[in-house]
């Protein structure tokens, strides 16, 4: 049985309360000028916070708005929590003429409750499930991260100027992937379950009757949301337009303008590209020598010019075939491995591009000989 | 089924040198569970690591029904000069094994086509002693094939080994280069020439290849002019490989994780990547 609600905006702190019971709540927060995802209490939440993105840029907006979520994503996503910029994989520990190769230590905090998750972040993180649980073994470090997490969705009301997921078919509506999905009305939140631990969350608030009104009201402003998009996306023309044009000139004259400083693949929310190392310190890393060393991964990037280089050399030695590499592996390589679009539409690496390139207007020039 | 991210320790039984700057490590997984469990086919790689200097791929160069498990390591990077200057007795850590392998379901009754240059030697050896063991490719008409590029007489991987591969094998071996000193009274220059010389019927002809990605698309315009189908084709392929589950990126060849997906490919189905410059 489906549950659906109304809650008030003056009690929207009872559902971080209650998600902060079983939870550490996970959520945006505005610090150093944008809009960041941290362990948040309901304080945190930087309600009526505008923002202006455009390609290469972001700016808080000063004044208040009379939403409560009137910004667009910001640069972070679920990736740092469940993927993060470094984790352990395993240690190892030198013996005598004896290694021993020591399991990561267990977490031992709460599971996060990813809290007001855009619709372009729910496909991202399904598809993150995909590569890191999908495959013959589970990724440990993944599965230990996301397994009791909680994902409360947030429909988005507004596009930002570089939001592009109505063509990409992934938003501006959450339709599954949640276990809660909230709506912002005009004095309240729709709320409604999307799974049994959702539901169960949603009967401990004090929440009112949504009727026809509501669930009218919910309709409304997604389709003005919807009418109100600037860009777009030939995502009907993907994956064909990337394989029919990986000679075009066209990339010749990205690789001009782009800096290679692999922005666009951090804060991307699909970009999942890493680097497992070895970090060895001279009489071992923990207390008393327990350990030698450990094997860390790390975020990388494909822009990083050792990225596909063994001893004989680079495969891609050119920063063009690097740009190619990426544009591609969003728009057409992760549908045909993981049957998913790589590319979500929310437009962070164009607002986070120093020098504005956008994804959309890229492709677009691949017509054009 | 034991961890695949966190590696085992594996201890070098011998350490033999084959060429001035290649060596076969015989490893031994020392946990008896693990041990029991591991089961791979040719054309399989494990990541070797030492641990504090990181890991590589290293394809395992000895059969399914050998006894030791071999790896025929040339020192390339940091990871390669430190496990070649691991002695016996001592452990690496490994994780595996990877990849896909070599089809041997579609050699049955078909005539093999080995090639191989260089180091590409390594992941093909476990192929031709398979065939040899099990008995398979002796009920065809014809010989299966076994050619091998060097880049000079001292540089042939597992040298020995040809005459006893020439009880099954139609082998030819050449190399790049050969000094006046070395005496090498073999043949000399690529191996497209020879592959020139060898009748190929069709279909009922399959081949695999191992080398520098230039020899495989020079062997493979021959043998496509010759009428052979991309589908008979299959070649083994090297990239950066850090992870070896797919989840972290490097290896991949346009959508192709080769760690997973690979590094063995039907010519067909990566064909129109190979036609690419850096993809």
């Amino acid at each position: 049985m489906a549950i659906k609600g109304t809650l008030k905006k003056s009690r929207l702190e009872n559902l971080l309360a209650v998600l902060n019971k079983s939870h550490r709540v996970i959520g945006p927060k505005a610090e150093d000028g944008a809009v960041v995802m941290a362990e948040i209490g309901y304080k945190d939440i930087p309600s009526g916070v505008r923002d202006l993105q455009w390609p290469g840029g972001c700016r808080l907006l000063p004044g208040k708005d009379s939403q409560v979520f009137s910004f667009s994503p910001g640069p972070d996503s679920f990736k740092r929590f469940l993927h993060p910029p470094v984790s352990e994989l395993f240690a190892f520990k030198r013996n005598g003429a004896k290694i021993d190769f020591l399991p990561a230590p267990k977490i031992s905090e709460r599971p996060m409750a990813f809290f007001a998750v855009r619709p372009c972040d729910l496909s991202a993180l399904k598809l993150y499930d995909k590569i890191f649980l999908g495959g013959p073994v589970a990724d440990q470090a993944y599965e230990s991260l996301r397994r009791g997490s909680l994902v409360v969705a947030l429909n988005c009301l507004y596009p930002g100027n570089n939001c592009f997921c109505l063509s990409m078919g992934t938003g501006p509506e959450a339709r599954d992937g949640f276990d809660i999905q909230m709506t912002e009305l005009e004095d309240s939140f729709l709320l409604e379950d999307g799974s049994a631990k959702g539901a169960e969350i949603l009967e401990q608030l004090p929440l009112g009757q949504a009727g026809a009104d509501e669930i009218s009201a919910k309709r409304q402003r997604i389709e003005s949301c919807k009418a109100a998009f600037k860009k777009s996306i030939a995502a009907q023309e993907l994956p064909g337009m990337i394989y029919a044009n990986l000679d075009h000139p066209h990339w010749e004259d990205i690789a001009r303008r782009d800096l290679e400083c692999g922005n666009c693949t951090q804060v991307c929310p699909t970009c999942f590209c890493n680097t497992s190392y070895d970090y060895a310190a001279l009489g071992g890393i923990a207390a008393g020598g327990a350990v030698s060393g450990k094997r860390l991964r790390k975020w990388d990037s494909c822009f990083s010019r050792s990225f596909a280089r063994v001893h004989s050399g680079n495969f891609r030695f050119s920063r063009k075939a690097r740009y190619r590499h990426w544009m591609a592996h969003k728009l057409a390589y992760t549908q045909a491995q993981f049957g998913l679009p790589g590319c979500v539409g929310c437009g962070r690496c164009i607002t986070w591009c120093p020098a504005g390139i956008d994804i959309t207007a890229e492709l677009e020039a691949l017509r054009h000989v | 089924m034991y961890d695949r991210a966190r590696p085992f320790a594996a201890r070098v039984r011998w350490a033999k040198k084959e060429t001035r700057d290649t060596s076969t490590f015989a490893l031994w997984i020392e946990d008896e569970a693990i041990r029991r469990q591991y089961t791979f086919s040719p054309g399989q790689f494990n990541m070797l690591s030492v641990p504090g200097i990181g890991e590589a791929a290293i394809s395992i160069s000895s059969g399914p029904e050998d006894g030791p498990l071999l790896h025929t390591i040339r020192v390339a990077g940091n990871v390669t000069s430190a496990i070649s200057g691991i002695c016996a007795s001592n452990i690496v850590g490994m994780r595996g094994p990877f990849g896909n392998g070599w089809p041997m379901q579609e050699v049955e009754g078909k005539r093999l086509i080995v090639i191989a240059g260089g180091l590409g030697m390594a992941p093909l050896r476990p192929v031709v002693r398979h065939l040899i063991k099990s008995g398979m490719g002796h009920g065809t008409d014809e010989r299966p094939v076994l050619i091998y590029g060097a880049r000079s007489p001292r540089d042939i991987l597992f040298r020995h080994e040809f005459q006893s591969f020439g009880r099954l094998f139609d082998v030819h071996i050449t190399v790049d280069k050969a000094d006046p000193h070395e005496h090498w009274k073999g043949r000399t220059g690529l191996i497209p020439p020879i592959l020139e010389e060898i009748p190929l019927h069709g279909p009922g002809t399959i081949a695999f290849l191992c080398g520098p990605e230039v020899m495989m698309k020079c062997l493979i315009n021959e043998f496509m002019l010759r009428g052979m189908p991309a589908e008979q084709i299959f070649l083994s392929l090297e990239r950066n490989m850090n992870c070896a589950m797919g989840t972290c990126g490097h290896c991949m060849f346009g959508p192709k994780f080769v760690c997973k997906d690979g590094p063995v490919f039907r010519y067909s189905e990566v064909r129109q990547f190979m036609a690419v410059q850096e993809i």
